[in-house]
């Protein structure tokens, strides 16, 4: 059993305590509630004593005279005295007149002047609507599943940010700057915390173990490196957690890859790439970078696809006209490349589908998802006849 | 070394169980009027404490303040003085709970002393 358990912990990198943003701010609310200790102990204390010295005096504990002592004693130490609450039966309105007297010299100061005033001066310089705001943001986010993580706040992480928000998918911001809070806010990043994105507890307090990616896009490429190995060494899965990065040169960006990031981008080259692109193909409006508008995303009516044929698909050995996949789900392939990585533009009808091919598709999203299922089907027939 | 804001604070605590314990035998309205001046006391006195059992210590002083405070109400009105009394039991026992917790923080902190 010890050999169990001391196998796990190793196993886990992201073994710390995730950082608990919701927290930090119930924390912060409870301080209020601490400020508020001896103001409000000063106020229920001679509360009751004022209603306890009254029944004394008067020798009285019936209700009524119970809630009119009670009353007597708030409307003093709050200085507004309508009227007097005790006996007012000669015999006993000198005894009382003389407490009221003592009373009110010494709460005046003591209750209303530090506990009362001490009370509203708290909340008011408190900004509980702030704290608020923050732990509902944080309370939203633990629900997070399937979600981006983005480290810093730029142009680039701006772009993709807004990007994201258009198609809905959620997305939380880490920045290490206080000071681009502002911004951040401004911008209206719906998640965001101002944290050091290369600790563990950070990342897990921002729900790694549930994202689907992480977009890491410093200045600096240290900074960049050591939010992916962090990240990488939590989620060591690439197929299942990816990792993008820009870096600034084109050595730093292999490295990046080598250690954990699924592609790097090195803006500088990817810019002048694109303008070689313009110059190469003069842009015409129709045609003016189609293929990367559909690339990017900025198409929502188009998009691209890429299928991979697995070795127990049943169309294997089988020509493209024949497996009838254009009139069945309305995507239409585009090219082929084969396993050895050659590519087949505009693949004829009789081209011949191999193990191993990867079939470029273009189309509508919706007739890409029958595409998706149309291939899946092939393969689970397949799966069955085997079975039997 | 005695920790005289431990002492303050403990004071409050087991002053409100005994208040309480006080009225529920002597069914006094002075005893009632101490007991739930106290019993408020010790909840303020719980507001902002970061121990280990800060929160479940903070819930019962609020079940005893819950009980009290509809207790006090029905006594004075003298329509239901049997609840009443009923009521002040019920907060009799948050106070033991809470004492219970009490105890068990002290071990507790005791060991982390033993630490290091």
């Amino acid at each position: 059993m010890p050999k169990k358990k001391k196998k796990t912990t190793e196993k886990r990198y992201g073994n710390v305590k995730p950082k608990n943003y919701r927290a930090i701010y119930e924390e912060k609310f409870y301080d209020i509630l601490f400020q508020l200790r001896y103001p409000l102990m000063t106020v229920i204390f001679f509360t009751t004593v004022g209603v306890l010295a009254l029944m004394i005096i008067n020798g009285k504990s019936d209700g009524t005279s119970v809630l009119n002592y009670f009353f007597h004693t708030v409307i003093t130490f709050s200085t507004v005295g309508y009227t007097e609450g005790y006996d007012t039966s000669p015999d006993l309105l000198m005894v009382n007149r003389f407490f009221a007297t003592v009373f009110i010299i010494i709460t005046i100061p003591l209750v209303y002047m530090y506990g009362l005033v001490t009370t509203v001066n708290v909340f008011i310089n408190s900004n509980i609507g702030e704290i608020y705001s923050y732990w509902r943001m944080y309370k939203a986010m633990e629900n997070l599943r399937g979600h981006y993580i983005i480290c810093h706040f730029n142009g680039i992480t701006k772009e993709l940010m807004k990007n994201l928000k258009k198609r809905g998918i959620k997305f939380v911001l880490v920045e290490p700057d206080q000071n681009l809070e502002k911004d951040i806010k401004d911008f209206g990043v719906e998640f965001y915390v101002i944290d050091e994105p290369h600790k563990r507890s950070v990342l897990l307090g921002v729900g790694i173990e549930h994202a689907k990616g992480l977009v890491t896009a410093f200045e600096d490429n240290t900074q960049d490196i050591s939010v992916i190995v962090t990240a990488r060494l939590i989620r060591p899965d690439k197929d299942n957690f990816m990792v993008f990065a820009t870096a600034t040169t084109e050595g730093a960006a292999e490295k990046m890859k080598l250690l954990g990031a699924n592609e790097v981008i090195v803006p500088d080259v990817s810019v002048g790439r694109r303008m070689t692109s313009f110059i190469l193909h003069p842009p015409s409006p129709i045609l003016s970078g189609f293929l990367e508008k559909i690339a990017y995303g900025e198409r929502t009516d188009i998009d691209i696809i890429e299928i991979k044929i697995p070795p127990n698909s049943d169309l294997i050995g089988k020509k493209l006209k024949d497996i009838k996949m254009r009139q069945e789900t309305g995507a239409t392939i585009v090219a082929i490349v084969r396993a050895d990585g050659k590519m087949k533009i505009a693949p004829s009808g009789d081209t011949e589908i191999r193990e191993g091919d990867s079939l470029i598709i273009l189309g509508h999203p919706k007739a890409l998802k029958r595409v998706e299922e149309f291939f899946k089907q092939h393969q689970r027939e397949n799966q069955e006849v085997e079975v039997a | 070394m005695i920790n005289w804001g431990k002492v303050w604070s403990d004071f409050f605590i087991f002053l409100a169980l005994t208040s309480n314990v006080g009225f529920i035998f002597s069914h006094d309205p002075y005893q009632l009027v101490i007991a739930i001046g106290v019993n408020l006391l010790a909840t303020v006195l719980k507001f902002g404490a970061k121990k280990i059992l800060a929160a479940e210590l903070l819930a019962t002083a609020l079940v005893a303040d819950l009980h009290l405070i509809p207790a006090t109400i029905l006594y004075f009105m003298e329509t239901h003085v049997p609840l009443a009394i009923g009521l002040a039991i019920g907060a009799a026992v948050a106070n033991v709970i809470s004492i219970v917790m009490l105890v068990i923080e002290i071990i507790f902190e005791y060991q982390k002393e033993e630490e290091y």
